[in-house]
């Protein structure tokens, strides 16, 4: 069945957004954050995620050594917080300097096809 | 309901599916970013936490088994896309196989008949179903599970030399990077492998040969036990003129091998000529299985035909290839 144009667009943005996904998380976490802090932060700065796709995303980007964490109690219950390790903030530095390669080449070749 | 206690039952049935050693992390952390995610949408709402408030947050998080699976690492690919439709054809067309084959069987059995009677269903169409069901019926379905294991240790075997060659790529490197070494065979699918052919005309020249000396076994081996000379002795009438045949056949087959090994690609002739040979070779062994026996002992008749059927099987695939890869693809409706 084709799906309607809306749809596909849908689809297509959410495919573009997670392409991103990573390095938003990674930008978000330069100072220690616990997932729905993390989250808050991130939509309010017009990137929402999904809770269910975040806190995943967050024990695997530590399974690979990106991120650290540790358990806090401040004034609320405890948190697990998370922050760049030094791995993590190496590749953050590559990632943003492919990301703006990457969006000059894509905005050329915007501008060329209009 | 109590909204912790519906998030306690979905945070046990998440990690129910997870590895042991992440259990009681995972479960502590999502427990407590459920929970602050509950306190959110209250306050957002205006209200304290309910049941269709929790229900609704859990709905957005996912199915638990969902959920668990976007915490185990990414796993591989046991059958490739591009391999489904392939594998499914093969697997399903094996069981197809099968079934034509058992249920004539079935239904010539006077086993099965003299059970049909006993039953008092002689004589009704369906009456030799049963008992093929349970045998050769569901028996069939050994071929899609062998597959499949088959496809399991391959995937694994490949999953294991891919993580090798990431880890070997990542290394740093003084020289530029090369292409990956993929074997010619896998980029030009009509290349053969020298030396598996070579094995495989030296595997062919050697039965040729068992089989041709068969009749002189007694003077070759004169230390054999005699029921063993007498198992292996030729029915007269297809010595005579059915298996010179196959002596041809066989010295062609070998042409065509020594052609493919100086040209090491298939040709167009070089298929055409293997359709030619494939096709003569079936119409031998059919011409061989109904013209009479091919052994004077019946146990090794039996065992010979077997063995027949499942060679012409080969050939019928070999056919199938050979003349897949002569079809050329269909060009596209170009507009003017």
């Amino acid at each position: 069945m084709v799906e309607s144009r809306p749809e596909q667009s849908g689809k297509l943005e959410q495919d573009l957004r997670k392409g991103v996904l990573v390095l938003a998380v990674l930008s978000q976490l330069r100072t220690p954050q616990y997932g729905y802090s993390l989250r808050q932060a991130l939509a309010e700065r017009g990137m929402p995620i999904e809770e269910g796709t975040l806190y995943p995303l967050l024990r695997r980007l530590e399974g690979q050594g990106l991120l650290a964490s540790e358990w806090r109690i401040d004034d609320g219950p405890p948190r697990r917080y998370y922050t760049l390790s030094p791995a993590g903030a190496e590749t953050y530095r590559d990632l943003t300097t492919a990301w703006g390669s990457l969006t000059s080449v894509v905005a050329a070749l915007l501008h060329e096809e209009s | 309901m109590d909204p912790n206690a519906i998030i306690e039952s979905y945070v046990g049935d998440v990690v129910g599916r997870i590895p042991r050693r992440q259990r009681a992390d995972v479960g502590f952390e999502l427990r407590s970013l459920l929970r602050e995610e509950l306190a959110g949408r209250a306050e957002v709402a205006g209200r304290p936490a309910d049941e269709p408030m929790v229900m609704e947050l859990l709905a957005a998080f996912g199915r638990p088994q969902d959920v668990a699976d976007r915490y185990r690492p990414a796993g591989f690919t046991v059958i490739r896309p591009a391999d489904a439709p392939g594998f499914a054809w093969f697997a399903l067309g094996g069981v197809a196989l099968q079934w034509a084959v058992t249920l004539p069987i079935a239904y010539a059995d006077p086993g099965v008949a003299e059970w049909a009677e006993s039953a008092g269903v002689a004589g009704a169409w369906w009456a030799p179903l049963p008992a093929w069901w349970l045998s050769g019926g569901l028996g069939a379905f050994w071929w899609p599970g062998f597959m499949i294991t088959l496809t399991l240790i391959a995937a694994m075997i490949r999953h294991r030399r891919d993580r090798v060659e990431t880890a070997s790529e990542s290394l740093p490197q003084a020289e530029p990077r090369m292409a990956p070494r993929i074997p010619p065979q896998v980029l030009d699918r009509d290349r053969v492998n020298r030396a598996g052919l070579v094995l495989a005309m030296s595997f062919g020249a050697l039965g040729a040969s068992v089989l041709i000396a068969l009749p002189w076994l007694a003077v070759i081996a004169p230390g054999l036990p005699q029921p063993v000379i007498d198992a292996f002795v030729f029915d007269p009438e297809f010595l005579a003129w059915r298996a010179p045949w196959f002596v041809v056949l066989w010295a062609m087959t070998f042409a065509g091998g020594f052609a493919l090994l100086i040209a090491g690609r298939y040709t167009r002739t070089i298929r055409l000529t293997s359709i030619a040979n494939d096709v003569a070779f079936l119409a031998l062994v059919t011409w061989s299985l109904a013209a009479g026996p091919i052994f004077v002992s019946p146990a090794a008749e039996e065992v010979t035909r077997v063995c027949l059927i499942g060679i012409m099987l080969v050939f019928v695939f070999d056919i199938v290839i050979h003349v897949r890869r002569l079809t050329p693809t269909r060009a596209p409706v170009l507009s003017n």
